[in-house]
């Protein structure tokens, strides 16, 4: 990895961060609910966006620095964007309120709606 | 808000470096599992916990929540690239087994890390 990476890959994730502090915090007042929508909606578009991107510029999934696009966006951008961290802490938080089915249904609907989004991304690319 | 979106810049920023050293300290093999993500997301459900404890538990600053917990938490972990790498190993052939201990191995340990960050925050007497 060579120093500008680096330094792609912060901007992108600072940059990634920021949207998702913003949107994600704005959805969650737009819909009120138990459900994270904010965070959920968030890491389905971001799923979304590395899928058609990665199969777009065919690269594959491992492949996550060396050229602006996968530095800036694809590791930075989109990694600082969709979060991992805040999608088990918002289920740990379902679950101490007692809402174990919410809790359950939350993250089964994370993975799998993402995963839906990401087939719906490398479908579109390849159209 | 603007003094706050330097802490989340700033944040997701260094999360996303500390992600990408990561991934080149634990070089991911093409068809093994990506221990470098697991890592990354597992590291930041940890440090994700504690802040939000921390903080909830009103010992340390907002600002402080905003720079660790949603700026560099949220940057170190993705789950763009952690959906997009499932749908990819499913996606090959003879790969399938690894996707499927992929992603139950990361929502596991990842929760457990959220509950083991939140049970460290309460221990804590200063932050």
């Amino acid at each position: 990895m060579r120093p500008i990476d680096i330094i792609w890959v912060c901007l992108g994730g600072g940059a990634g961060s920021l949207l998702r502090w913003g949107l994600g915090g704005a959805i969650d007042r737009a819909i009120p609910a138990r459900f994270k929508f904010g965070t959920f909606l968030v890491n389905v578009t971001g799923a979304f966006a590395i899928a058609y991107l990665s199969a777009a510029l065919a690269l594959g999934w491992q492949q996550r620095h060396g050229d602006l696009v996968s530095s800036l966006v694809l590791t930075g951008f989109l990694g600082g964007y969709t979060t991992f961290s805040s999608m088990q802490l918002d289920t740990a938080r379902m679950a101490m309120e007692h809402r174990h089915a919410l809790a359950a249904l939350y993250l089964v609907a994370s993975v799998g709606v993402g995963l839906c989004a990401a087939a719906a991304g490398v479908a579109l690319a390849r159209a | 808000m603007g003094a706050q979106a330097i802490f989340v810049f700033i944040g997701g920023g260094v999360g996303a470096i500390t992600r990408e050293f990561l991934m080149l300290l634990i070089p991911g093999q093409r068809g093994a599992f990506p221990l470098d993500i697991f890592t990354a997301n597992v590291v930041a459900c940890l440090c994700l916990g504690a802040a939000f404890e921390r903080h909830r538990r009103g010992s340390v600053s907002q600002e402080f929540m905003l720079l660790i917990g949603m700026g560099f938490a949220g940057g170190m972990s993705t789950f763009s690239s952690f959906v997009y790498g499932i749908y990819s190993e499913a996606s090959s052939p003879g790969q399938l087994g690894l996707s499927i201990l992929y992603c139950l191995s990361s929502l596991v340990v990842g929760y457990a890390a959220v509950w083991l960050g939140l049970a460290s925050g309460k221990r804590l007497r200063r932050a």
